[in-house]
């Protein structure tokens, strides 16, 4: 029985996630060749020196003499099979294996992020709603509010006038040495591991606030239920309590807000690389903004939208196996 | 909260003519002047108790005065520090190229263009309080608009509307935008960047308050209203909106904390308002990048700005969470 409703729920959960992809294709589609003016100019850079022929190549690349729905149907296909043209400003390179390419380097900056501020925002989170209106308390909060106020590009910034420019501790460029490349060497993972502390720190204290703020006052919410009550009228030590009834219960909320998490990580992505000239795809974007390379911001934007309603599609299912009321009503 | 205790103001209005009604309002708007008059009144006796909104406040009001009268502060400073002229954000008042260190004549030194850096971040607070609030506005509007009549028509339509606030949702807002800012046609400009924050942050409303309605609908004297003949628009007007508005109101003020963000982050990498006609707070730190403050050591020109944009954030987040506590049914102390 119960079965039966979770798989209904999933293929209802996989529908709109199916649908919200589609949405951003549509969006993606409208957004980058429907704007007023040829969408030639738009989507060929105009720069005079550009010989007409090349404009003419692109033209026929993307067809964009075609007429609308034939062009859409195209473009369907093509964000299906992640392919949106060459980039603009790497000649002969597929925007696409450049954002991958990119890509990399920021899994890394992400996944160390990730590890330090589930462990460290929720440790903090747990313990101030357990004791709260402690000391610690407060001064969690006023940590978490005042890094929840602060841009991160700001901190990053920060961080590079104390750490790399007064006391020269860490680098604040790029993430290897000028003009090397990774390999597994000793000293190539060092000078990595070197360049990944700044960038890192930015990244956690920047997103890390709101791990907290979420986890705590989920914890809040939970402490006042009545199985608590009654699991501490059972004599449970204090301990126990939150460990076996209190935390488990609150960490629901946390899994359904990866989506809300998962878009200030990005945000935090974006600034922290920016800044610290680390070449990941939220670096890429930015400096494909500037230089209007089309194809590049495309498939960033899209690759970026599929990861994150892949994630949530995720979030979901887990809230049905871990959540039985879901699965109920 | 309580209602029986008679505030001054209460009791002037009340003085008024009732009967012929007061300046020229007829007896039932009085009658909602009253309440309302009433209902802020208790609100803010609340809100005078909560010491975290109290802080935000005198942060915002502190901001604002310096908003408004940005040009009269510099006026007033420059009599009591005996600088020749008040300086505006765009007077160059030294060499262009490289930077001064804070001196009597410029109290927090100027930049590498020659500006001074107090005036800039003082006339900064300008553009990016009145993004924040409109943008703020702007979102929340289409946020409140989307929700209520998700939730109160749901069927079809509000499948529909739920779908599309999902894209928007689901989407890293820095990234929506900076491709809306990058694509939307013309140069960069203060509208543009009210029109981007605005269309990126109205997904969450709108499902806060789809909730609200959807809840509310349920209650017995919406059913009562509609058994005697309330029209739709009537029903949501008189009984549905009054009971969403203050949830979105307290909200809204959390989001102008976060559009205040969004503008300085826009104008950081260059996606702002046109940096040669206004001055944010946001421009004046990617001036400092692309000006080298941190290798020229002009350490001020990035904290400044930088915790002007933290206390005015702070001032709003403290001030929407202690509105939010006396709001939200489920935030009041059990």
């Amino acid at each position: 029985m119960t079965t039966r409703t979770s798989t209904k729920i999933i293929i209802r959960k996989a529908a709109n996630s199916l649908v919200t992809l589609f949405l951003v294709i549509i969006v993606n589609f409208v957004l980058f060749r429907m704007m007023p003016g040829n969408p030639v100019n738009v989507m060929v850079p105009s720069d005079p020196r550009i010989p007409s022929e090349y404009k003419q190549k692109i033209i026929d690349q993307y067809g964009l003499n075609d007429p609308m729905p034939v062009q859409f149907v195209r473009y369907i296909g093509d964000a299906l099979t992640f392919d949106f043209g060459n980039s603009f400003s790497s000649i002969n390179t597929p925007a696409m294996s450049l954002v991958l390419d990119n890509l990399r380097w920021t899994l890394v900056l992400v996944g160390t992020s990730s590890v330090l501020i589930i462990v460290i925002g929720m440790t903090i989170g747990i313990l101030s709603a357990w004791k709260r209106g402690s000391f610690l308390d407060t001064g969690s909060m006023t940590f978490s509010l005042f890094f929840y106020a602060m841009p991160t590009f700001w901190f990053a910034m920060m961080l590079v006038v104390f750490f790399s420019t007064e006391w020269k501790v860490f680098p604040s460029d790029s993430a290897l040495e000028y003009g090397t490349r990774f390999t597994f060497t000793l000293h190539s993972i060092g000078d990595l591991l070197k360049h990944l502390v700044l960038p890192v720190v930015s990244l956690t204290i920047g997103t890390i606030a709101e791990f907290v703020l979420i986890m705590r006052s989920s914890l809040i919410d939970v402490m006042t239920e009545d199985y608590i009550v009654t699991a501490r009228a059972k004599g449970l030590t204090e301990m126990r309590v939150l460990r076996d009834h209190a935390v488990p219960n609150a960490m629901l909320p946390m899994v359904a807000l990866i989506a809300i998490t998962l878009a200030f990580v990005v945000g935090g992505v974006f600034q922290t690389e920016y800044v610290f000239n680390y070449p990941g795809i939220g670096w890429l974007t930015i400096e494909a903004t500037y230089s209007l390379d089309y194809p590049v911001l495309q498939a960033a934007f899209f690759l970026i939208a599929v990861v994150v309603i892949f994630a949530n599609f995720v979030a979901d299912i887990l809230m049905i196996y871990l959540d039985p009321r879901v699965r109920l009503s | 909260m309580t209602t029986t205790d008679e505030s001054p103001l209460d009791t002037d209005i009340g003085a008024a003519p009732s009967s012929k009604g007061f300046l020229g309002l007829s007896e039932s708007t009085i009658g909602r002047l009253r309440l309302t008059a009433k209902k802020s009144l208790n609100t803010w006796r609340i809100f005078r108790g909560n010491r975290i909104g109290m802080a935000g406040l005198g942060l915002l009001l502190t901001f604002f005065i310096m908003a408004i009268f940005a040009s009269q502060v510099m006026w007033v400073l420059a009599q009591l520090a005996g600088w020749s002229t008040a300086y505006g954000p765009f007077d160059r008042v030294a060499v262009v190229g490289q930077g001064t260190p804070p001196s009597q004549a410029h109290w927090l030194g100027t930049d590498i263009w020659g500006y001074d850096i107090l005036a800039r971040t003082i006339y900064g607070s300008r553009v990016s309080l009145m993004v924040g609030i409109v943008a703020s506005a702007v979102s929340m509007g289409l946020g409140t608009a989307v929700g209520l009549f998700s939730g109160y028509w749901g069927g079809w339509k509000d499948e529909v509307l739920m779908r599309i606030t999902d894209v928007f949702l689901v989407l890293p807002w820095l990234v929506l935008m900076i491709v809306l800012a990058t694509l939307l046609p013309g140069g960069p400009s203060v509208t543009k960047v009210v029109f981007v924050i605005g269309i990126t942050g109205w997904s969450s409303t709108a499902r806060m308050v789809r909730a609200q309605v959807m809840s509310t609908k349920q209650r017995a004297f919406i059913e009562r209203a509609r058994a005697v003949g309330a029209g739709d628009y009537y029903m949501v007007r008189k009984h549905i909106f009054p009971i969403v508005f203050p949830l979105v109101f307290a909200n809204s003020i959390l989001t102008v904390a976060l559009s205040i963000l969004s503008e300085s982050t826009l104008s950081f990498i260059n996606l702002g308002p046109n940096p040669t006609e206004v001055v944010t707070w946001g421009n004046m730190l990617e001036d400092a990048v692309s000006g080298h403050a941190i290798l020229n050591g002009l350490y001020l020109w990035i904290i400044v700005p930088g915790m002007c944009i933290v206390l005015v954030v702070l001032g709003f987040t403290f001030v929407g969470y202690a509105l939010d506590e006396i709001f939200n049914p489920k935030l009041r102390k059990r």
